[in-house]
């Protein structure tokens, strides 16, 4: 596909354009932070941020999605996608949709997902900013981000978009892009390589090694409660996770008594219940009752489970996990290193 | 699948079943015979699971208790015990119930037949297994020496009164069964299900076997059977966890790696053995 120059003071008059015809969904702040959300004008889109408090997944499997309705005859879907540009994605977050792409597709595929992913183009952009807690210069080198339609990276003057597919290719319209020089090609390539040194170097492993040796590391109890050791259960981990995909389903009744909805939520593997079975007589038969072996569940699932099937580790270096946790103990690179560090 | 209007396949879509028959075997079981509402034949193997549900409460796992040679429609036995299932029980003859599936893996049948087989079953353990007995029953000449081994808590637990008077009074299975605690009209055996390892000594190490029950049943099951030589590949167990998507997305019933729904629920021993979180 091919490479466009849009000069900076261009580029929010080609965000507007965009927005005439198609709902536009990018970076802009909240507060002190950022997150993902609908552009209401262009002058909003932010960038330079570091990280959003959400990862762009919400987008394709929101935080709450009705997946049915019913009435006393009948029960219909609610898949409805909207076209979509989702503007602004970080490299890391491309990866983890990459991953929940998979996921949503394999053995069963899962539409109320799809079908908005396929309605949406994205377009990928360049780090400007790195996040305190990012570790993303540490983990999974070798996956290369595959799901984006775009990618724009800010040089100097203006920005490079490099069109991966033919959607990508029809945002580029000619009134306002030209062809990009190899120059600015080569000058893009360089700013995302530099960029990765910016990010250190936290954990010298192979993805490959760290899976094996965390699954070795299952029947070790004494370790993982020390790990898990100040974790309340909140599962914040888990909803600030680009890569986590668990949910709820839970139906509810219109006023009227006779129709309703099937909704599912995100859910948290973290939180108390989440394994528990109600058996005969109201008692539950917890199958991971103990915090410590929900903590070891998620960490398993990241580094080790979803390995082989992902040809990386299920983790993004997002950092929001580190970020988010109440008791400061979820971050992956101190988790990581201390299982590496440990004779088991 | 389900195709929806807008040619999407939605995994959550349920079809329409028809309740025709219900009994109630015990105050808190409810055994219902469906058929579905667009008349076609539900196609399934023994150990298959149904995500069964009524529209406004949610759904629940709940193991196909009829074989698939037996006629058009199907049975279910479903347990009152929350929100869900009480509602699913309030439903009688007319109603309807929706169901998604025939969903995981069931009982591989290659493996069972030409084989001595033993059914260990615990309680509610008997629903799914019913499918299988039903299916060795009806293709008798398939397999070789027929056991079950029933076990309930007390008298008044049993399923399937009819069915354990068939099974009693066959010569096509050795039918065993135990209650934990009798009551003053109780003239069997009484005891846990491992002792009645010690009533027959039919059992061959080359038998196939498979158990499904409550977890605590398990360990005691297969003390006995390990006793027996029978090997781990030869086992068989049914496992219970909370299917809550039934197709290997919500993540509830993860045992290690593996989805209970997809998976399973029916595991060899020796696929268990490797998994920390099974037993």
């Amino acid at each position: 596909m091919g490479a466009y120059f849009i000069g900076a003071h261009e580029l929010l008059g080609w965000v507007d354009g965009l927005r005439e015809s198609t709902r536009i969904i990018g970076p802009v702040a909240k507060r002190q932070r950022f997150v993902f959300a609908e552009l209401e004008s262009a002058a909003q889109l932010r960038l330079d941020y570091d990280v959003t408090i959400l990862p762009p997944k919400k987008v394709f499997f929101p935080p709450k999605q009705q997946i049915l309705a019913f009435d006393s005859e009948r029960v219909s879907d609610c898949i409805d996608p909207v076209p979509t540009v989702l503007l602004g994605v970080h490299f890391y977050d491309v990866k983890g949709l990459d991953m929940t792409d998979f996921l949503m597709r394999e053995r069963y595929e899962d539409w109320n997902y799809l079908a908005q992913r396929e309605a949406t183009t994205i377009v990928a952009s360049s780090v400007q900013s790195v996040a305190p807690r990012a570790f993303w210069g540490s983990i999974g080198a070798h996956v290369r981000p595959q799901g984006h339609d775009a990618m724009l990276t800010k040089v100097s003057e203006g920005y490079v978009l490099e069109t991966r597919t033919p959607k990508g290719e029809r945002l580029a319209g000619l009134e306002r892009f030209r062809h990009a020089t190899d120059d600015e090609v080569a000058g893009a390539e360089r700013v995302n390589a530099a960029v990765m040194d910016q990010c250190s170097q936290l954990m010298p492993y192979d993805s490959k090694e760290i899976a094996t040796k965390v699954r070795e590391s299952f029947g070790n109890e004494e370790l993982w409660d020390d790990l898990a050791m100040d974790c309340f259960s909140c599962g914040s981990c888990n909803i600030v996770c680009p890569t986590c995909y668990c949910f709820d389903v839970r139906d509810s009744w219109n006023v009227d008594q006779t129709s309703g909805q099937r909704t599912r939520y995100w859910d948290a593997c973290l939180t108390r219940e989440f394994a528990a079975v109600t058996m005969a007589g109201g008692q539950k038969e917890n199958f991971r009752e103990h915090h410590a072996s929900r903590f070891r569940h998620r960490f398993m699932r990241k580094a080790a489970y979803l390995h082989d099937k992902l040809g990386g580790p299920a983790c993004t270096g997002c950092g929001r996990c580190a970020a988010a946790c109440t008791a400061n103990i979820a971050d992956p690179v101190r988790v990581i290193n201390t299982i590496m560090g440990v004779t088991l | 699948m389900t195709k929806d209007e807008a040619g999407f396949d939605n995994i959550f879509l349920p079809r329409e079943a028809k309740i025709i028959r219900t009994s109630r075997p015990t105050p808190s079981e409810k055994h219902f015979t469906l058929q579905l509402a667009d008349r076609t034949s539900l196609d399934f193997v023994p150990g298959q699971i149904l995500e069964v549900g009524v529209m406004g409460y949610g759904e629940s796992p709940i193991g196909i208790a009829s074989s698939p040679t037996r006629t058009d429609s199907f049975d279910i036995v479903v347990r009152t015990v929350g929100r869900v299932t009480t509602a699913i029980n309030s439903r009688d003859v007319g109603d309807s119930l929706w169901i998604r599936g025939p969903l995981g893996h069931g009982f591989d049948m290659d493996e069972l037949r030409g084989h001595d087989v033993l059914i260990v079953a615990g309680g509610i353990g008997l629903c799914p297994t019913r499918s299988l007995i039903q299916y060795i029953l009806d293709r008798r000449d398939e397999f070789g020496r027929f056991t079950l081994f029933y076990g309930a808590r007390d008298p008044l637990q049993l399923l399937f009164t009819e069915d354990r008077l068939e099974w009693r009074r066959s010569d096509a299975i050795d039918y065993h069964e135990t209650v934990d605690r009798a009551d003053a009209t109780w003239t069997g055996n009484v005891g846990v299900i491992p002792t009645l390892f010690h009533k027959t000594a039919h059992i061959s190490p080359d038998t196939r076997v498979v158990i499904c029950g409550p977890p605590v049943m398990f360990k005691y099951v297969l003390i006995e059977l390990d006793k027996l030589g029978i090997p781990r590949e030869n086992i068989f167990v049914d496992l219970e966890r909370r299917m809550k998507c039934g197709v290997g997305k919500c993540g509830h019933c993860q045992i290690n790696d593996k989805y209970c729904c997809i998976d399973g629920p029916v595991f060899t021993f020796a696929k268990i053995w490797e998994l920390e979180e099974a037993i």
